[in-house]
């Protein structure tokens, strides 16, 4: 039985929380939050333990084996190595770290203090993902020329409000298209060049946007897109081989529906779109690193993996920062 | 009025020749072609004469030329035709070098003959509905622009450097940077662009993602890739997402379409909507008619052929090329 403390309570730490509630082979021991109402709240629908602080948790639980950081990504570091420094194994939310030198640090700093590292590239788990990465790998469209992505909703709202902050989030390039940053090297390998648009620095206020052109070593062009401006989330990808096309668009692709009829005249009913999986890719993912403890295995996105990502997302921001391109070496 | 069409190099001179049937008070009266075998085809199928010197064409009493051959010959059909004293409707691109555009524009404004370029998808329903909205400020200030105007490789001339002037991106970057400029009336103020060949046979850029900064600030990108295989349900297509303060606008100039499943073809998308290619020859010929400006001019033609020219520099120098 692993006994897993998960620290912070918002969008991340809920969809973990209630995940390891649902494992067999796992004990949620506790949750972190220091907003008291929403920790409670968290804890009871997943019948543990709320705890206001990190230290209050780790004095009261006589056994915590894992601790899941779904923290501000400014705060990974701080937690990753207090997880490390009491000699616990960390899944830790992406992206990993505010920039490749931090990331770098997490990484070694958890190697030497001999705990295991895992991040939650959570895409990997997306069926659709894997599946399209199946695809190319067994040549169904040939080489691929051109990817693109995108990946959007509206502006995130969370706590202190920490994602409308810069140096805290490093916008949606380092928060959410990350996301297409890993899939597309998980199946392209790494990148060469980075170009990159956004609305950082425009003056736009809780509005956020841009356009990220990749150059792969392997020669591959791809055009990643993420937004904060548009309503309602989405996230697309369509991969163009010399032999073939494969398209996926989460709007599109809608297996249940429920429409709620409008009780008032005139007014339209709220449609709620579902894709259900036996598992859910957090689910999976989750799994999948309990997976790789218990049989001491290399997770299908390793600690490197997530460093990598980083590095593509801050290359993106530096470019649309100088309005250069930038080579990745 | 008369008019004749110089080359049907490029297959738009069928829709145009179609669309000029269409027209009261119009006739098409002679079709002129270096070719021989294309040529007559073509005049045959229009039921109109051949001309194997379209010098022969221009001396006859015409009004007008719809100039569809190879994009490295608009040039000297273009300056030919306005010496000749007609007017002017030339397909895109305008021409395969900005000097070369320029010189167009100057001669046919000397000779005081209308040139237009050919940008028909300005004529689109859904592309003027959107700049109606843009203009009534449904999405407040444009903050961003995501284009593509994918396709299948044409193959034939469009696939000789000599004749085409470049593949993919000088194909199908005029289209799109034409509704960013007519949308915004902001011009190009810098271009980056990664070009590559990927899906030809043939050594010919097929694939480009192009990013653009306009003077008024907004940020826009272009997929101009021949990336569309033999299986995709059409040839292409025209897409504009535009971001603002306010909303978003999602433009697909195909989406007008039935899903035909054939045993045969598979999944293809047969088009319902209107088409805009008479509504361009229409608006050339009023043109002509009420001796007005021409709606799209050569300039527009110009300033789109300069981005595309941009991109392959930007390109082959893996920095920003500044335009303006």
């Amino acid at each position: 039985m692993h006994h897993v403390l998960v620290i912070g309570a918002g969008t991340m730490g809920t969809v973990h929380a209630k995940s390891y509630a649902a494992m067999e082979n796992v004990k949620l021991v506790g949750i972190v939050d220091i907003r008291s109402e929403r920790g409670k709240e968290l804890a009871a629908e997943t019948k543990t333990e709320w705890f206001e602080s990190y230290e209050e948790a780790m004095e009261k639980l006589a056994q915590v084996d894992i601790i899941d950081v779904c923290l501000p990504t400014y705060l990974h570091k701080t937690y990753v190595k207090r997880a490390a420094d009491a000699g616990k194994h960390v899944i830790c939310e992406k992206p990993l770290a505010r920039d490749k030198e931090e990331a770098r640090f997490i990484v070694d700093y958890c190697r030497e203090q001999n705990v295991k590292l895992f991040v939650g590239h959570v895409l990997r788990f997306f069926p659709e993902y894997e599946k399209s990465r199946q695809l190319v790998n067994d040549g169904a469209i040939g080489n691929v020329g051109v990817a693109r992505t995108f990946r959007g909703g509206i502006f995130p709202t969370a706590w202190n409000d920490w994602y409308a902050d810069y140096k805290n989030s490093g916008s949606l390039v380092l928060d959410m298209i990350i996301h297409d940053f890993d899939f597309l090297r998980w199946c392209f390998g790494d990148v060469e060049r980075v170009y990159a648009k956004g609305l950082l620095g425009r003056g736009f206020a809780r509005m956020d946007y841009a356009l990220v052109t990749l150059r792969f070593k392997n020669g591959m062009i791809a055009h990643v897109e993420g937004s904060w401006a548009h309503e309602g989330f989405a996230m697309k990808m369509e991969l163009a081989g010399k032999e073939g096309i494969i398209a996926y668009d989460s709007s599109k692709e809608k297996p249940l529906v429920a429409v709620n009829r409008s009780k008032q005249a005139g007014m339209s009913g709220v449609a709620v779109p579902e894709s259900p999986l036996r598992e859910n890719p957090y689910f999976r993912e989750l799994k999948h690193f309990i997976e790789c403890i218990d049989r001491d295995l290399e997770p299908l996105v390793t600690a490197e993996d997530a460093v990598k990502a980083v590095e593509i997302a801050r290359a993106a921001l530096v470019s649309i920062e100088t309005g250069k391109p930038v080579t990745l070496v | 009025m008369k008019l004749g069409i110089i080359s049907v190099a490029h297959m738009h001179a069928y829709s145009y020749a179609n669309a000029v049937a269409k027209l009261d008070g119009v006739q098409l009266v002679g079709v002129a072609d270096e070719d021989e075998v294309r040529g007559k085809a073509a005049a045959e199928t229009f039921g109109v004469p051949f001309f194997s010197d379209y010098h022969e064409l221009l001396a006859t009493d015409i009004d007008a030329v719809i100039v569809t051959s190879e994009n490295a010959k608009h040039q000297e059909h273009t300056l030919a035709s306005a010496k000749a004293g007609k007017h002017i409707l030339c397909e895109k691109p305008l021409a395969t070098t900005a000097e070369a555009a320029q010189e167009m524009i100057d001669f046919c404004r000397e000779q005081g003959v209308i040139l237009q370029t050919a940008f028909p998808v300005r004529f689109h329903p859904a592309v003027v509905r959107a700049k109606q909205l843009v203009e009534q400020g449904k999405v407040g200030r444009i903050m961003a622009i995501r284009g593509t105007n994918r396709g299948q490789n044409p193959g034939g001339w469009f696939v000789d450097p000599e004749k085409s002037g470049g593949g993919a991106v000088i194909d199908h970057t005029v289209h799109v940077v034409d509704l960013m400029r007519w949308f915004m009336d902001s011009e190009v103020r810098e271009v980056y662009a990664e070009v590559d060949s990927k899906f030809s046979d043939t050594p010919i850029d097929d694939c480009g993602i192009l990013t653009m900064e306009f003077e008024n600030g907004v940020f826009a990108t272009l997929d101009c890739s021949w990336s569309r295989n033999k299986a995709f349900p059409t040839w292409g297509d025209v897409t504009m997402e535009i971001i603002g303060t306010e909303g978003t606008i999602s433009l697909d100039a195909f989406s007008q379409k039935l899903d035909v499943y054939s045993n045969e073809k598979g999944l293809k998308w047969v088009n319902w909507g209107d088409d805009m290619d008479s509504q361009l020859v229409k608006d050339f010929v009023t043109s002509v008619r009420e001796k007005k400006a021409p709606s799209i001019t050569g300039e527009d033609g110009l300033r789109a052929v300069e981005v595309a020219l941009a991109a392959y520099q930007s390109a082959e120098q893996k920095q920003p090329v500044v335009l303006r």
